[in-house]
């Protein structure tokens, strides 16, 4: 499947865009691996026959990010501890800075690959991320790996430091592509 | 049973600290006293947050041995975990000399954060009483 040149606009209403942590430390066993969803965000993916044309721009709300999941830990997690993990996100981690991705390069990788390298802006710094994003069965899917301390934040840790997010968090798109804009 | 031992730097003040339970059970983090019942007991809790999760355990600290030319002390604490059917003891020895503190511990540990394992426990409560220390010193 190809993706045809085009304006490509995507936001919560038809792709998620979900952060994975994972836990680590002495006291991993008391954590949880953790897969949030940003609920507030908006992209575009310009596509053109030039390469050098082509784009793709990311905003986010620090202060969308939701809990879905929680796997391993002691105790399964309630809407208690749900609600002070998105507090601490807010408040401690993310502090409502701006979350900004733009592209410097969007070049297409065989006919169902894009590789993008760009520039991601967090916690006021920016850091480059770069990630391959794949169309098949109609959708639009890729992963980046992003490191904390790349852009001054320190990992969230708790028990002493016995019980750590760990420094590499996962962020995943998968977003529906429009009917008809594809050749597939 | 998990029993560990620290040294740790001292300040004027630390023998004081040591033996005054209401300025010594603050300088555990997440620690209170609720109640003192004598200079030698309170009623105690303690707030252990495990990021989102904590657990809270209550119970008694006791100055059970106190020589105060020798500068040593030992504290006993008895807690039960608050809505579990765990339990977390242990015996707090602190000597003193003019160059700094030694601590030793001797914990006892059942329910829910023991099953975490002693190894976890053991780095759980190394950091604690690192950190408790620490404050010590300052307090």
């Amino acid at each position: 499947m190809t993706l045809a040149p085009g304006t490509y606009a995507f936001g919560p209403a038809d792709a998620t865009l979900t952060v994975h942590t994972r836990k680590g430390g002495a006291a991993a066993k008391a954590g949880h691996d953790l897969t949030i969803e940003v609920t507030d965000w908006s992209a575009t993916l310009t596509l053109a026959d030039d390469p050098a044309a082509s784009a793709l721009e990311l905003t986010a709300d620090a202060n969308s990010l939701t809990v879905r999941e929680g796997h391993g830990g002691m105790m399964a997690l309630g809407d208690e501890e749900t609600a002070s993990i998105e507090q601490s996100m807010r408040d401690e981690v993310l502090k409502g800075t701006p979350i900004a991705y733009r592209s410097s390069r969007v070049a297409a990788n065989g006919d169902d690959t894009l590789h993008v390298d760009g520039e991601l802006e967090l916690n006021g710094r920016r850091a480059p991320v770069a990630f391959d994003l794949s169309v098949a069965d109609g959708r639009l899917r890729g992963a980046a790996t992003v490191t904390q301390t790349a852009f001054g934040m320190k990992p969230y840790s708790a028990l002493f430091g016995t019980l750590k997010v760990l420094d590499d968090v996962r962020v995943e798109v998968d977003a529906a592509l429009p009917q008809g804009d594809t050749d597939g | 049973m998990v029993e560990l031992d620290h040294a740790f730097a001292t300040g004027p003040d630390t023998w004081a600290t040591i033996t005054d339970l209401e300025r010594v059970i603050p300088c555990v983090e997440g620690g209170r006293v609720i109640e003192a019942v004598s200079p030698q007991e309170a009623k105690a809790e303690i707030v252990v947050k495990m990021g989102a999760m904590s657990m809270t355990f209550t119970g008694t600290v006791e100055i059970v041995e106190r020589d105060d030319d020798a500068q040593r002390a030992v504290l006993k604490v008895k807690s039960r975990e608050k809505g579990g059917q765990g339990f977390a003891n242990a015996d707090v020895t602190f000597t003193l000399n003019g160059d700094g503190g030694q601590l030793h511990t001797a914990a006892q540990i059942t329910g829910k954060a023991a099953s975490m394992g002693e190894g976890v426990v053991q780095s759980v409560l190394d950091a604690l009483i690192k950190d408790f220390t620490g404050k010590l010193a300052t307090a």
